[in-house]
């Protein structure tokens, strides 16, 4: 039996994390036979819609409040199994799903419920199940927050993947994550795995995801060009793979899916200085270099 | 590391030598064969869509060994007779033919391939 893997995707609020980690994990379980559990770690709990084809009914938070308390819950209440081409009893590699959850906005801590559904499912035992080869967890945005950053700050999820595009926010949380994966790396054992850049299609972004990889000690594993295939399979509430599975596309998170099978590059980061990120930006015409007098200037018509 | 769909170990770094990745693509060759191929047809942009057509035909060059290479590699499947082409191999490409070749047949190809088009491939 293989040794199981945890990963996990991060990324900031938007880039497309749960997209991009679902269109991956559904081509890993369903080209390469691989069996996977993700593991939702936002509050909004979206991390499995186009696996389950539609948002998860019950999260651990929430059944837990159901019934009083976490330690009265059971395993099969809150992790299910895929649908469709992801079922048990499907050719090829099957996906569970649990979602972790969250408070309503504005109340409580939204990191709590990443905190409870990862001790939960580690007390029940649903990593132990027979032939699990992943488990993957998708993690709401930056790491500022402990709670967000449980995964990676108690060794759960051995190796990062960070979602990045082009963006000057994107890459500032691509390096923030890095400072957080750096930060716990000697305790937990956590690795960098790689940046996936999610392509916003910007001016120069491979140059610019690849130069800031190679500066974190890690690799660009991947460029995610943007393609509207993407919006119409979210439409329906599916990943590529199922929606169509010869597009274009679907080629893309395959080969996405194959290198993170075959990964062996895990890092401890080198995060940049604000400075040095500037800097980088900079190079590649992202921003350009503004005289102190024209601070607070508009553009010229 | 990952380098035109090659995997490179960890512990040789995130900074691969060109000639490493030439090697690598000189075994495939060897293994593959590419003789047969006289010169690659590329057509540039969506799929279904007005799209522009070009050969290219400088086997001498570090771009065709690459893009011949893709053609016979199993990974990439064939659509409609033809193969699309991984943004990410292209772009890596591009990259190491800047730095290996210089005619400017390929380096126009190079420009090409910097675009963020979408492009298939065939044997010609």
């Amino acid at each position: 039996m293989s040794e199981l893997r945890q990963i996990a995707f991060y990324g900031k609020g938007g880039i497309g994390k749960s997209t991009t980690s679902q269109n991956t994990l559904a081509s890993m379980a369903h080209y390469f036979d691989q069996n996977i559990m993700i593991v939702g770690c936002d509050p909004k709990a979206d991390s499995t819609r186009l696996i389950l084809h539609e948002k998860a009914q019950s999260t651990i938070l929430q059944l837990a409040a159901e019934m009083g308390t976490v330690e009265d819950l059971e395993l099969e209440d809150a992790c299910k199994p895929g649908a469709g081409i992801f079922a048990p009893d499907a050719p090829g590699g099957w996906i569970n799903w649990t979602e972790s959850g969250g408070p309503e906005p504005g109340v409580g801590c939204a990191g709590r419920g990443v905190i409870t559904a990862i001790n939960f499912l580690e007390e029940e035992g649903a990593y132990e199940e027979e032939g699990l080869n992943f488990v993957s967890y998708d993690v709401l945005g930056d790491v500022v927050c402990g709670g967000f950053a449980m995964p990676i700050r108690e060794g759960k999820a051995q190796e990062i993947y960070i979602v990045m595009s082009g963006e000057m926010m994107a890459m500032y949380a691509a390096n923030n994550i890095s400072k957080g994966i750096l930060k716990y790396a000697n305790t937990g054992g956590v690795r960098l795995a790689g940046l996936i850049c999610n392509a916003r299609m910007t001016d120069r972004e491979y140059d610019l995801a690849n130069a800031l990889a190679k500066d974190l000690g890690t690799q660009m594993i991947h460029f995610v060009p943007r393609n509207n295939i993407v919006q119409h399979a979210e439409l329906r509430r599916m990943t590529v793979v199922e929606y169509s599975p010869y597009s274009d596309q679907a080629i893309e998170y395959k080969e996405l899916a194959r290198k993170i099978i075959a990964n062996d590059m895990k890092v401890i980061p080198t995060p940049l200085e604000m400075d040095d990120l500037e800097d980088l930006l900079m190079e590649f015409g992202l921003e350009e270099e503004a005289d102190e007098e024209n601070v607070g200037k508009a553009a010229e018509a | 590391m990952f380098i035109l769909g090659f995997h490179f170990p960890a512990d040789m770094g995130n900074k691969i030598e060109d000639s490493i990745v030439v090697e690598k693509l000189d075994a495939m060759i060897a293994e593959v064969g590419i003789d047969d191929i006289a010169a690659i047809e590329l057509e540039m942009g969506l799929r279904g869509k007005e799209c522009t057509k070009f050969t290219y035909t400088n086997k001498d060059t570090f771009m065709f060994k690459a893009l011949a290479a893709y053609l016979k590699d199993d990974t990439y499947v064939d659509k409609e007779g033809e193969k699309y082409l991984v943004y990410t191999n292209r772009y890596q490409m591009s990259e190491l033919s800047k730095r290996l070749d210089s005619d400017d047949e390929t380096m126009a190809l190079c420009k090409a391939f910097d675009s963020m088009e979408q492009f298939r491939v065939k044997a010609a």
